[in-house]
């Protein structure tokens, strides 16, 4: 009755997380430094947007990305024209659903670690000659190292907990788009209690030790408060 | 207390509600079953939609579900071996497996062969584990010799309506679903499709079942609403939206 348990599921959803983390963290960093300015009406909209993904239903954004990325559809059509690429039912294509979906994880904390600091930190590396550019690199990461931390650690725990739109524009491709929320959900249905179970146990114990590490780490730097 | 009384009184002269789950490919022909049944019995009906399979899961962990109308005959059967059924399942009709594609510059042909194409790049399917089109299709394509050719090209939808939904929206290029579905008025006119030889897969019988939960909490409304299945009137139904009755 138990089939053999894949591996392929838990270790695409890795790498999902990975590549989902790695971009939004060079997206976040200049979006975060762009937000944490001074704030005028453009930048309260765009802040809102960055923020939908927490407010909207998985299945909002993944009926909208099916349909972006349909090739019967004009966007869809002009990436397969252009591109050769077809982001439905494809690895890349979840990323992308990923990287818009834990938007707001990663480019959060990291707004508001940079918004924490004094502006007299900013303001003496700018007399001393500093680019904004070598400011920021140089002078304020460095300093909001735990920010940085919580948003990659939480866009990898939030990626790796993705489920609705995976489902919604994944189309249960092994090794491609089944990740392991899908394998326990597909698990589920076929009455494989088993195998469900040893990916959820899987995944609890991964998603426990990751933020456990965050926590100590975070305690351990005891700067910047986030939670 | 007065008002506590009154609104109870009320609620006992309230229509009785039955719920009643629904394998996804018979959502349309539901639609007019419900409507023919309300005729004579006004009986509520609420309909929860979804893969047999997965309705089957749910029905074993309980849910309050008065009758189920199944994809196939192997799940209302499981239900009764767990003692969740109140008799036997019974026949209702037979549905058709076909090949449907949205795409302009696709014409769906019977033989398969298409399939192996290279502007061809997913074929939508329901979970051959849940949802019986999709098995009666992953049967076909292993027939046919064509499986392991163009099984990375499956893309698996989670009951028949998500694999037609891949297709309607063309983000598969082609795939299998029920007729019932294709020629339903939603759907009618978008891209062509084929029916498969009827032959080269296992018939698709659909039966449905009274559930225990029906008899128990229902027993004449649900009863009704099961019998009425069987009737010539939803016979008549089935055949109109596309499936073979006897």
């Amino acid at each position: 009755m138990h089939r053999m348990i894949e591996l392929s599921p838990l270790w695409l959803t890795l790498k999902l997380a990975f590549f989902t983390t790695l971009i939004l963290f060079f997206i976040a960093i200049p979006v975060a430094a762009w937000l944490s300015h001074k704030k005028t009406i453009f930048k309260t909209i765009a802040e809102v947007i960055v923020s939908m993904p927490l407010v909207l239903p998985p299945s909002v954004i993944g009926f909208y990305m099916l349909l972006a990325f349909s090739p019967g559809n004009a966007f869809g059509a002009l990436l397969e024209k252009w591109f050769n690429a077809r982001l439905v039912f494809s690895f890349e294509g979840l990323l992308v659903a990923s990287v818009i979906y834990s938007l707001p994880f990663m480019i959060h904390p990291i707004q508001s670690g940079l918004s924490s600091l004094p502006p007299s930190l900013k303001e003496a590396s700018y007399s001393l000659g500093k680019t904004k550019f070598q400011t920021l690199l140089r002078v304020l990461l460095p300093n909001i190292k735990p920010s940085l931390l919580t948003g990659i650690v939480l866009t990898f725990a939030h990626t790796i907990g993705e489920f609705g739109v995976v489902l919604m524009i994944g189309g249960n491709i092994p090794g491609k788009t089944r990740t392991a929320s899908v394998a326990i959900y597909d698990e589920v249905e076929a009455f494989n209690y088993h195998n469900a179970n040893v990916y959820a146990v899987i995944l609890l114990v991964l998603s426990f030790s990751i933020l456990f590490i965050l926590y100590l780490y975070n305690r351990r730097l005891q700067q910047v408060k986030i939670f | 207390m007065v008002f506590l009384t009154a609104f109870t009184s009320i609620a006992g002269f309230t229509q009785i509600k039955i719920t009643v789950a629904v394998a996804a490919n018979m959502q349309y022909a539901m639609e007019a079953l419900k409507a023919e049944f309300n005729k004579t019995d006004k009986t509520e009906i609420s309909i929860v939609l979804g893969a047999s399979g997965k309705l089957t899961q749910q029905i074993m962990q309980s849910a309050p579900f008065d009758v189920f109308i199944s994809a196939d005959t192997s799940f209302p059967e499981k239900l009764m071996q767990n003692n969740l059924a109140a008799e036997p399942p019974k026949v209702y009709a037979q549905g058709i497996l076909v090949l449907w594609s949205a795409e302009p510059g696709i014409q769906p042909a019977a033989d398969l062969k298409l399939l192996l194409n290279e502007n061809i790049q997913h074929i939508a399917i329901a979970n051959p584990k849940t949802a019986p089109y999709g098995a009666a299709a992953e049967f076909i394509l292993k027939k046919y010799g064509l499986y392991d050719k163009i099984a990375s090209k499956l893309v698996t939808g989670e009951s028949i309506t998500q694999a037609s939904q891949f297709i309607a929206t063309q983000a598969a290029d082609i795939g299998f679903t029920a007729k019932s579905i294709v020629i339903s008025a939603e759907m009618k006119g978008k891209g062509k499709w084929i029916e498969l030889n009827r032959n080269d897969y296992p018939p698709i019988k659909q039966a449905a079942v009274l559930l225990k939960y029906g008899r128990e909490n229902h027993a004449a409304a649900a009863k009704n609403f099961y019998d009425f299945l069987f009737s010539k009137q939803a016979k008549l139904i089935y055949k109109n939206f596309g499936y073979i009755v006897q």
